[in-house]
């Protein structure tokens, strides 16, 4: 009898290479999404707080968030709520106690005004106790480029008023200017005159010089002069001196003499002022005397007359 | 009888008729009495910064003995000179010291005097009200119009009635005034009650009539030579010689009244009557 016929096999284990092909490519797959799982951090545990701001603008789902620059979470939902827009941020919750209560969200970016955009924590004080899951912080937006760029050009706009006004005046003395140079050109080619004028100066401030020694020689010679005559001066000057001594005894003497004269004339001053002052009262006694009495009387009433032009007012102008 | 016995006898007649002579005054007294004829003579001499020093010093004198007449007389005599001095508000405190001092027993006379001087530094200062109200209260005083000061009261109120815009009633209160000064011989009052009544009958449109009086006050001032009054009377005559139509004439019063001003020593006085002169 024949043999049992035996179809040709093309791909012999067929089934067992593709079950490993399909063994391996899952392998595969699941390493990646394992991988990709754990780049999202869908293995590591977030804590949810929430920030409520009045506009979300700039602010997306899977932005980051950030603490002293470092990432410990990122926007995980956003929705509309009657106050704004609330926010949910997944903080991982290993960094959850490095944001207390009190800590407060804003938004920022990274370099400056054109860097990407982030939400930043900003801590609050460790004494106020951990975040709890889902409670609210405090938000703040950062000023926009153009509130910056406005508020730059608020405060730069005078520097530049005056910067312009500057440039103006410089412009305008640019033409004085002009006029100064061509003056010390011409005080520039009067130099060498003037060095040979100070030259000139020099030369005789020596002569000069010379002739000064021969007049202070002059002047020794003078005071030496002096300084023999000086002695016969002194004896002069001393005779005159006892001349005037005895001249001032003699007006001593005088003075002494007309004070025992006024001395003597004193009691006469004296009676003579005391026959005034009864002069004087006889003549008031008299004055108080009729017929006299009359004639010298003194003013009874002292008034000033009391008229009553004082209370009048001047005309009017002249009118036609 | 030889003429010498005649004489012995003529003196001894005289001595037997002549009395004793009266105390002579305390130091202090005299001293008062001397400020305030000092100040007098100052007033005449047109000294009047002088003269309110001396009745300064005759106040401080009179105070320090409590004289309350003296004390009376020389304030209202300060309030007159501050006046002329052109220092209202101090006049107005001078009389203070006799209207705001009910304790002391100042006469009825003096007080009347004070009340007639502020009534008119009242209505130099156009404060009609209070000039009214301090006239009042000196007519209070002046039973029926008989006190020595009648016909200035009664001018001051003419001025009143005048400025109050009733002419007709001033007109009648000044010629009572000229007639109480006429009859007392005081001429002064007497110029002034003719002034107010020929501006009482200007402005009752009676040029001419208001002319002649004027006239009249200033014959009067003539007589009594006081520069103030002359020009004033003089200007008078300008406004109601304009009303009557005669510009000549009035610039001629006018003209006489700048000679016044100036003669016086009147420098403003001088100037309006140029501004005057030129506006004509």
């Amino acid at each position: 009898m024949s043999e049992q016929f035996r179809p040709p096999v093309r791909f012999p284990h067929l089934l067992a290479k593709v079950n490993a092909f399909l063994i391996v490519a899952l392998a595969l797959v699941a390493t990646f999404g394992s991988i990709v799982a754990h780049k999202q951090g869908w293995f590591v545990k977030q804590t949810m707080i929430r920030v409520v701001t009045p506009d979300a603008l700039g602010i997306s789902k899977g932005m980051p968030v950030k603490l002293y620059g470092f990432t410990v979470g990122s926007v995980s939902e956003m929705q509309l709520v009657p106050g704004g827009v609330d926010v949910q941020l997944a903080i991982m919750t290993e960094h959850m106690p490095r944001i207390p209560k009190g800590s407060r969200a804003r938004f920022a970016r990274e370099s400056g005004v054109i860097g990407a955009s982030v939400i930043e924590i900003v801590p609050g004080k460790p004494i106020n106790g951990e975040l709890a899951e889902g409670e609210q912080i405090d938000f703040e937006r950062s000023r926009g480029i153009s509130e910056i760029v406005e508020d730059f050009r608020r405060q730069a706009a005078p520097a530049f008023a005056e910067l312009k006004n500057t440039l103006a005046q410089v412009n305008r003395s640019s033409e004085d200017l002009g006029a100064v140079l061509h003056a010390l050109r011409t005080e520039a080619e009067e130099l060498p005159a003037t060095h040979r004028a100070l030259r000139r100066f020099i030369t005789n401030a020596d002569r000069a010089t010379v002739q000064m020694t021969a007049t202070l020689q002059s002047v020794q010679r003078t005071s030496d002069t002096i300084e023999r005559t000086t002695p016969a001066l002194a004896g002069k000057l001393a005779t005159t001196l006892d001349s005037v001594d005895s001249a001032v005894v003699q007006l001593r003497q005088t003075a002494a003499e007309a004070q025992e004269t006024l001395r003597g004339v004193r009691p006469v001053i004296d009676r003579s002022e005391a026959t005034l002052r009864d002069a004087s009262e006889v003549f008031s006694a008299a004055k108080r005397v009729w017929p006299l009495s009359d004639a010298m009387k003194e003013p009874a009433d002292a008034t000033l007359p009391i008229d009553s032009f004082e209370g009048q007012a001047a005309p009017g102008p002249v009118r036609p | 009888m030889s003429p010498w016995g005649r004489a012995a006898a003529a003196v001894l007649l005289c001595a037997g008729c002549s009395t004793p002579p009266t105390a002579p005054l305390p130091p202090v007294g005299a001293r008062a009495t001397d400020a305030n004829a000092r100040a007098a003579a100052l007033v005449r001499a047109g000294d009047f910064a002088g003269a309110a020093r001396r009745y300064e010093e005759a106040l401080a004198l009179a105070r320090s003995v409590e004289d309350v007449d003296a004390i009376a007389a020389n304030a209202i005599n300060l309030s007159v000179v501050y006046q002329w001095l052109g220092r209202d508000g101090a006049a107005r405190d001078a009389l203070k010291i006799v209207l705001e001092d009910p304790q002391r027993p100042y006469s009825e006379r003096r007080r009347l005097q004070a009340e007639l001087r502020r009534a008119m530094l009242e209505l130099a200062s156009r404060n009609l009200p209070a000039a009214a109200d301090f006239a009042a209260r000196a007519e209070a005083r002046c039973a029926r119009m008989a006190c020595e000061n009648a016909s200035a009261l009664l001018n001051v109120k003419s001025q009143l009635m005048l400025d109050g815009g009733r002419a007709a009633e001033a007109a009648l209160l000044a010629q009572a005034a000229a007639d109480a000064a006429r009859s007392r011989g005081e001429r002064s009052e007497q110029a002034n009650a003719l002034r107010n009544l020929g501006r009482a009958k200007l402005a009752g449109g009676e040029a001419a009539a208001a002319a002649a009086v004027f006239e009249q006050a200033l014959a009067i001032d003539h007589a009594l030579a006081d520069p103030r009054k002359i020009h004033a009377d003089l200007l008078d005559l300008a406004r109601a010689s304009a009303a009557a139509g005669d510009r000549e004439a009035a610039r001629g019063y006018l003209e006489r009244a700048q000679t016044v001003s100036h003669a016086a020593g009147d420098p403003r006085g001088a100037h309006e009557m140029e501004v005057e002169l030129k506006l004509r």
